[in-house]
């Protein structure tokens, strides 16, 4: 029983009621489960249990009964985390899965009292005026659709998400390129943010409205399919839609997935090789959050001539990569220090490329790899497949 | 996760080295400041909870190296902070020939604080508790004084890592630290005994049909010295771990349940240790009418929760503790000889409060003397208050009995107090006067 009522208009309520009787502060939730290896970038950062998810547990106890008044003090021990889920994947009680709920909802408590987390008012006030939270004009797609020659409806839509359409264009191309090599039916929508950065930041009042934006947007398109190269945008319509209320009748797909698929299938092949040693990244919202660890590895091991290595913090167990969560835009020497833990156990296994599947951890590897010394390239999977380069297969 | 009632701290200091614990204190002997050592925070009678606010001062933090680690002498050099989970990995990466024995408590818990705090372990039956495994310390006194107890003791400056070795044939000043709850110093490095890794290792689980079915099992296993432990649980407890709530026994079951992992360097041994047992429960079951069945564990857990095997896989949660957000025990060092009417009368009083019985027992060394351990699970926002009386009355009826709590709360040693010896008492007093004159060192504990 809660001491003390929740606002019925919270969106996470129900994660905030489970803080309560939950959680005996174990710190299974500090370590890797069985590989005793730290997981918590906050926490390790940070070192006081607030900023563990144990210690936030707690917050959201002291600031519901009382024991806790709002104020500014409290803000970096709610915003400072990049949601990685390493502590869902850590926990072993019963509330594991739902750790990173009960963060995001004691964030939509907290812009309500005390505002959102250092700088992360922009994310809204950007996408409220542009559709993106990076303040560039927004792109209808129109442009690409033209330079791509895609139709205005289509079985699938590619849906680009703004990290690929406005800083990592590469990925978006290459993307582009893949899909229409593969002889997909694709094309682009005038799509506005995923929603993603709002709910990550608890400034979740728009939420909805955008999602619908997005789903009539695809249906208009006489899409079925969705499918999107950034691991944050395919959380989000696989997880949070449903969370929010909005109708995703839709199916979604990562692009890894579709490349699986279409490998399986043995309707696209590998044209070259290439022989270069190549370690994956684990993009939080991919593998914890979604649960895919082999799949992307089976993708990166039938590239003809790569040999891909593992660093020691790999799949569950991964590291961060500190962009998450609010944290590249609310603490970004942070963000970059996370990721350079990272840099590091890249060098350890003697990879020359870091690679991942998500535009967002692409970003920050990049900062952490110029910043550190990484001297190695950071590349999307879709990448090193344009580099390589496919063809549709005969069968 | 206790029910010990929280204290706010005034501040926190994280330190870094010796040098930065010496000047703080100084500086809290002078201005009257209490200090309390704090490590990861899991001790469950909430030994680290500052009843009169001052200082806590996290180890935990920076200071959580492992110093050295002698294979010839099979010991490890820690500094407090260091973890189970933490010095497992190292061992398992580095040492893989020795390991340390590991208490049911999560990774994240401290290796030395639960060596002070005479924690059991999972080779407990065989060396008893972690506490008897101390080589040495080093202790900042209440003078700011840097003291190396132990064989480590030669010499004027810092001492050589390979002379941790032992306790040594000298007053045994360790036990001024062991068990005192930061009452009289601060532990800035702590030395314990490892032990080989075997390689062959059986674990079983034992049922017990009777309710006191257990009990002259525990007798006599220790004697054979062929297990590395023994870990006795209420049958609630097996049920718990394979993923059922709020288990209640019904009548045709077993009472009791234990898990006994064996290990041995060859196979042979093994097979040897492993004739033993079924001898030792099939000589129980016909002489002295018990009903005791031995099931190999692997294939249990296998049958019903792998993730069961965390019970004896430690360092590891526990799943059966992790439900609630209250957790609290009654930890006890007991002598077996009237164990039945310890066994029956705790059941008694589960049963009383209509609380599934969850009991945790271990024979130690040898057989020397046991731990029985009732413990509670609860919602700490809806049933602490029941649970609170139901400590309390299990807390009477083990002390009744003879059993010694361990890992103490003030209010349980309130009532430990009231039947001590009172030469007992005084020599507790005047040692603690002794040591921290000015009682600024985890002040309340003991009722000091």
């Amino acid at each position: 029983m809660v001491a003390v009522k929740i606002d019925e208009d919270i969106i996470g309520k129900e994660y905030l009621e489970m803080a309560f009787d939950r959680c005996i502060k174990c710190s299974t939730c500090k370590y890797s489960y069985k590989d005793f290896e730290p997981i918590c970038p906050s926490g390790e950062k940070f070192l006081f249990e607030s900023y563990w998810p144990s210690g936030r547990i707690r917050i959201i106890r002291g600031l519901i009964n009382g024991d806790l008044e709002w104020n500014d003090d409290l803000k970096d021990a709610i915003f400072a985390c990049p949601t990685c889920g390493g502590c869902m994947d850590s926990c072993q009680a019963p509330h594991a899965d739902y750790i990173v709920d009960m963060i995001e909802a004691l964030r939509e408590m907290a812009v309500n009292h005390i505002g959102p987390g250092p700088n992360q008012r922009k994310l809204i006030e950007r996408t409220l005026e542009k559709f993106n939270p990076y303040d560039e004009p927004n792109s209808n797609n129109e442009e690409l659709k033209k330079k791509w020659d895609l139709p205005d409806k289509a079985e699938w839509v590619y849906y680009i998400g703004c990290t690929s359409n406005y800083r990592q264009q590469v990925i978006r191309d290459a993307t582009i390129k893949f899909l229409k090599d593969a002889r997909i039916d694709f094309t682009l929508v005038d799509e506005h943010c995923c929603t993603s950065p709002m709910i990550r930041t608890g400034q979740v009042s728009i939420a909805k409205e955008f999602m619908n934006y997005n789903i009539t947007q695809i249906k208009n398109a006489g899409a079925s399919k969705v499918v999107t190269s950034c691991a944050g945008c395919y959380r989000t319509m696989q997880k949070d839609f449903e969370k929010f209320g909005a109708e995703m009748d839709l199916e979604v797909y990562h692009t890894v997935e579709l490349i699986k698929q279409l490998l399986d299938e043995k309707k696209i092949k590998f044209k070259g090789e290439y022989k270069k040693t190549v370690t994956y990244h684990d993009p939080c919202h991919l593998g914890r959050h979604m649960k895919i660890y082999e799949l992307p590895r089976e993708v990166y091991n039938k590239i003809p001539g790569l040999k891909l290595v593992e660093m020691k913090r790999n799949r569950n167990h991964a590291w961060c990569c500190g962009a998450g969560g609010g944290v590249k835009i609310g603490y970004p020497d942070w963000a970059v220090e996370i990721s350079g833990e990272r840099i590091n156990e890249t060098k350890e296994t003697g990879a020359k490329i870091l690679s991942s599947i998500c535009p967002f951890c692409r970003t920050n590897l990049s900062d952490a790899n110029d910043k550190y010394g990484g001297d190695f390239e950071v590349l999307d999977l879709l990448e090193i497949i344009d580099e390589v380069g496919i063809e549709k297969s005969e069968n | 996760m206790t029910e010990n009632r929280p204290h706010m701290p005034d501040f926190i200091v994280i330190p870094e080295n010796v040098e930065q614990i010496i000047e703080l204190v100084n500086f809290c002997n002078k201005y009257l400041v209490p200090i309390v050592p704090y490590i990861s925070g899991n001790n469950v009678g909430g030994l680290t909870i500052p009843l009169q606010g001052g200082i806590i001062v996290d180890f935990g933090k920076k200071m959580n190296k492992i110093l050295h680690v002698d294979e010839t002498m099979m010991y490890a050099l820690l500094e407090p902070g260091v973890t189970f989970g933490q010095l497992k990995k190292y061992l398992d990466e580095n040492h893989p020939n020795l390991r340390y024995s590991y208490p049911n408590a999560p990774p994240y818990a401290s290796v030395v604080g639960n060596a002070l705090l005479s924690g059991m372990t999972n080779l407990s039956t065989k060396i008893g508790p972690m506490s008897d495994s101390i080589n040495g310390l080093e202790v900042i006194t209440i003078d700011g004084d840097v003291v190396r107890i132990g064989s480590c003791f030669y010499g004027i400056n810092e001492a050589d890592p390979a002379s941790w070795w032992g306790k040594g044939p000298i007053p045994d000043l360790v036990g001024l630290f062991v068990n005192w709850q930061g009452m009289t110093g601060l532990i800035t490095k702590c030395a314990v005994q490892l032990w080989p890794n075997h390689p062959f290792k059986k674990p079983y689980l034992a049922v017990f049909f009777g309710l006191t079915d257990i009990a002259p099992f525990f007798r006599e296993i220790g004697k054979l010295d062929i297990v590395d432990d023994v870990v006795g649980f209420t049958i609630e407890v097996a049920k718990m771990e394979v993923g059922i709530d709020e288990p209640k026994r019904y009548p045709e079951e077993p009472a009791y349940s234990a898990v006994i992992p064996m290990s041995a360097p060859s196979e042979k041994m093994l097979e040897a240790k492993d004739e033993l047992l079924h001898n030792l429960i099939n000589k129980l079951n016909k002489e002295q009418g018990t009903n005791i069945h031995l099931i190999d564990y692997n294939e249990f857990s296998k049958l019903y929760n792998l993730k069961a095997r965390t019970i004896y896989e430690l360092p590891a949660v526990i799943l059966s503790l992790v439900p609630y957000s209250g957790l609290s025990w009654v930890g006890t060092y007991c002598s077996f000889e009237n164990f039945e009417e310890l066994i029956e009368k705790t059941d008694a009083l589960f049963q009383k409060h209509n609380v599934p019985s969850y009991v945790m027992m271990k024979t130690m060394r040898s057989g020397h003397y046991g731990i029985f351990r009732p413990i509670f699970r609860f919602k700490k926002f809806e049933d602490q208050e029941n649970m609170v009386e139901l400590i309390e009355e299990i807390t009477d009826t083990c002390i009744d009995l003879g059993c010694i709590p361990y890992k103490t709360p003030e209010w349980m040693t309130a009532k430990i107090r009231e039947k001590i010896n009172p030469g007992w008492i005084k020599l507790f007093e005047k040692v603690k006067k002794c040591m921290d004159p000015n009682g600024i060192f985890n002040p309340g504990r003991w009722n000091t």
